[in-house]
């Protein structure tokens, strides 16, 4: 029997964990200051949540995606379900627990590994109990078919927001529709009202937030290229909790002056740079700190996330908030793979950007839950190969180690390593 | 320095293979048994083709180690994966050759090797036996009969048994309801059939690299003609096979080391 002290726990423990890290030396001292940042936003975000619950605070749960920045607008407290569960996988180790309750109800290993896994922790009240459940096809299809599920576990009201695949001002409209439905109905479960010059506001800073991702995008095309390999996961951690956000900027513009005085400096990520890598999709949540090593071992770096952190177009509006909360999802650089065909124009960035960063090879995390991602591989691959680009791909999980062992992980970016080294 | 041997150090999980290169001639080769002991038995292996070369196991020597557990090795001068070590030892020994199926013991990978003889892409086969020469093994004594009778028998199929390629244990089982049923199925067309697995399962790996000629078969299951034959059926055009397939990687891996006796040592 889970009592709610041990669900405090858990969140807390999170907590506590992210202080822990805030406090210790991080590996690169160019980094300090955005490194500590980062843990305490991280930390910030689960004390609230914490606090959330004690005080009986309106909580949202929401998948990946999902525009949290009209939740912050109406005050709501937001629950980020995927990177919850990845945090608990990451800093607690807590992933087998969770993953075999999701697999109690039914939920096969083929199933994305974070859905299992949230799925899991709601049943075993692990996680705090939201007043609603909110999720959406906003980029990614498995969380269409994730929410009922949570809505069930929870026994709470919930709404789909319906994203359409193609990009128009019919299906942004459509979208906008969509969005102010949503509004409505947390305005009626939470009593709360939107305040739309919050919104305005929050939309006015995504945009700076894109285009201060592009500005630390642009610092790391420098050669030797300053950004640590685990550096990506910060990015889409800031982008996920915090859209909008005042902190957010904070973060993002101390880690690009760091960036920017390391490439002054001609400092990189690692000693001696021997190896650009183009990373697609996201490596194991539960491999970082291992992967990083190897990284470093073999002097290779991550230089460019196409589909993730590689932004394109900004120029969000803030006098037109709710479309421009609808355009920022067709904005994101995780809508080129996970969501609807993947189009010429995304084979052509990704082409594009190997040879702006100058990329040695690409590695494909070929995540065995996220099959319409990996459905892509091949086009890649092949499309990488016209431009002399190899792509390594090796099949993983994000949370699950069950599925591929770290050393078999190890060896296969060796020979990577080696087959760059041979060319 | 110039009298320096270079070796190549191979540890597969059921053989050691060892390559002693002689200028750009292969001065001896050996095969051992891999013992539980990794460092023992890769001892055993390059002492044994010393002994053929007629050399002595001293600090003359600049041996290239690859393999499963080629870390562990404390005589190596340095560890190269596996992948590289074949696409060395192939081009050493079949320079046409720009497609190369390795099956191993425990695992199969296909190779593309570029026209300097260097690695530019592979696919690997490791989540499953049923494309590995311990699964052909297994096969073989569940149809009482040895790996060369197999490959003999193979030849003389009408037809080939649907056999599963996805997993070891279901093929097994699979092999059984067929010899059990009334009538039996063929023995020959049972074996056609799994050779037909391995081979159709590998060839999706072939595709992914992309397949160009010359093709090789390479590894210890290339010495089962029947499963080659397989192969020049699946491709349309016939393949190579290496008088001795087993050591390749151990040709690769010495080559690798004759060439870093000629670098010299690091500066």
């Amino acid at each position: 029997m889970i009592t709610s002290e041990d669900r405090r726990t858990k969140i807390s423990s999170i907590v506590r964990a992210c202080r822990l890290i805030s406090k210790m030396n991080p590996p690169r001292p160019e980094l300090q200051k955005s490194e500590a940042l980062y843990y305490e936003l991280l930390a910030s975000y689960y004390k609230r949540l914490l606090q959330a619950q004690e005080k009986g605070d309106f909580i949202a749960a929401h998948t990946v995606f999902f525009p949290s920045e009209v939740l912050y607008a109406m005050g709501i407290v937001p629950m980020h379900t995927e990177t919850t569960t990845w945090t608990m996988a990451l800093f607690l180790g807590d992933q087998a627990e969770i993953l075999s309750a999701g697999a109690e109800l039914g939920l096969v290993p083929e199933i994305c590994s974070p859905h299992r896994g949230l799925a899991g922790a709601f049943y075993l009240k692990s996680l705090p109990r939201p007043n609603v459940m909110l999720w959406s096809n906003l980029v990614c299809d498995n969380t269409a078919k994730s929410g009922e599920l949570l809505m069930e576990l929870n026994d709470c009201p919930g709404f789909f927001l319906d994203r359409p695949f193609q990009r128009s001002k019919d299906e942004i409209d459509y979208l906008v529709g969509e969005i102010k439905q949503m509004i409505n109905f947390l305005e009626k479960q939470s009593g709360k009202k939107m305040d739309w010059d919050k919104l305005s506001e929050f939309v006015a800073r995504m945009d700076e937030h894109i285009k201060l991702m592009q500005e630390i995008n642009e610092l790391r095309k420098a050669v030797p290229s300053p950004f640590p390999f685990q550096g990506y996961l910060k990015l889409l951690t800031i982008d996920y909790l915090f859209p909008g956000q005042p902190e957010a900027t904070e973060y993002l513009k101390t880690l690009r002056d760091e960036l920017a005085d390391m490439v002054k400096n001609g400092k990189g990520a690692v000693a001696d740079e021997r190896f650009r890598i183009m990373t697609l999709f996201v490596p194991p949540m539960y491999l970082t700190g291992f992967l990083e090593k190897i990284f470093q071992e073999y002097g290779a770096v991550s230089v460019v996330e196409p589909l993730f952190t590689l932004w394109m177009e900004s120029g969000l509006d803030p006098s037109n908030p709710l479309e421009s909360v609808a355009k920022k999802s067709f904005l994101i650089p995780e809508s080129r793979g996970m969501y609807g065909p993947l189009k010429q124009q995304s084979l052509d960035e990704i082409v594009q950007s190997a040879k702006d960063y100058k990329v040695d090879g690409a590695m494909y995390w070929a995540f065995i839950g996220c099959r319409h991602t990996c459905a892509t591989i091949k086009l890649v691959k092949d499309t990488l190969n016209e431009v002399d680009v190899p792509m390594l791909t090796v099949d993983c999980d994000l949370v699950d180690p069950t599925i591929n062992p770290k050393e078999e992980i190890r060896e296969k970016i060796e020979r990577f390593f080696e087959l760059l080294e041979e060319r | 320095m110039g009298n320096k041997k270079a070796v190549g150090l191979d540890i597969g999980s059921q053989t050691t293979k060892v390559v002693v290169l002689d200028g750009n001639n292969i001065l001896a080769s050996s095969i051992v048994l891999s013992g539980d002991d990794t460092e023992s038995s890769a001892k055993a292996a390059v002492e044994k083709a010393l002994k053929e070369a007629k050399l002595e196991f001293d600090d003359n020597l600049y041996i290239t180690a690859t393999g499963i557990g080629a870390k562990s090795i404390s005589f190596s001068q340095q560890q190269k994966g596996i992948t590289t070590c074949l696409a060395r030892g192939v081009h050493y020994l079949l320079p046409s050759v720009q497609l190369a199926i390795d099956i191993g013991a425990e695992s199969s990978t296909v190779i593309k090797v570029n026209e300097r003889g260097r690695l530019s892409d592979y696919a690997t086969h490791d989540k499953c036996a049923s494309g590995t020469g311990i699964f052909l093994q297994q096969m073989a004594k569940l149809m009482q009969m040895s790996p060369e009778d197999m490959s003999q028998h193979s030849f003389t199929a009408k037809r080939r048994a649907d056999i599963t390629n996805t997993c070891a244990v279901f093929a097994e089982s699979e092999v059984i309801s067929h010899v059990h049923r009334v009538p039996p199925t063929p023995k020959e067309e049972i074996i056609a059939g799994l050779f037909y697995g391995v081979v159709s399962r590998i060839m999706t790996l072939c595709k992914r690299v992309g397949i160009k000629k010359d093709v090789a078969v390479v590894g210890g299951v290339a010495l089962s003609k029947g499963l080659v034959h397989i192969f020049e059926e699946e491709f349309g055009f016939g393949v190579l096979v290496p008088e001795t397939p087993q050591i390749v990687a151990a040709v690769g891996a010495a080559v690798i080391s004759k060439e870093s006796i000629e670098k010299g040592p690091a500066v």
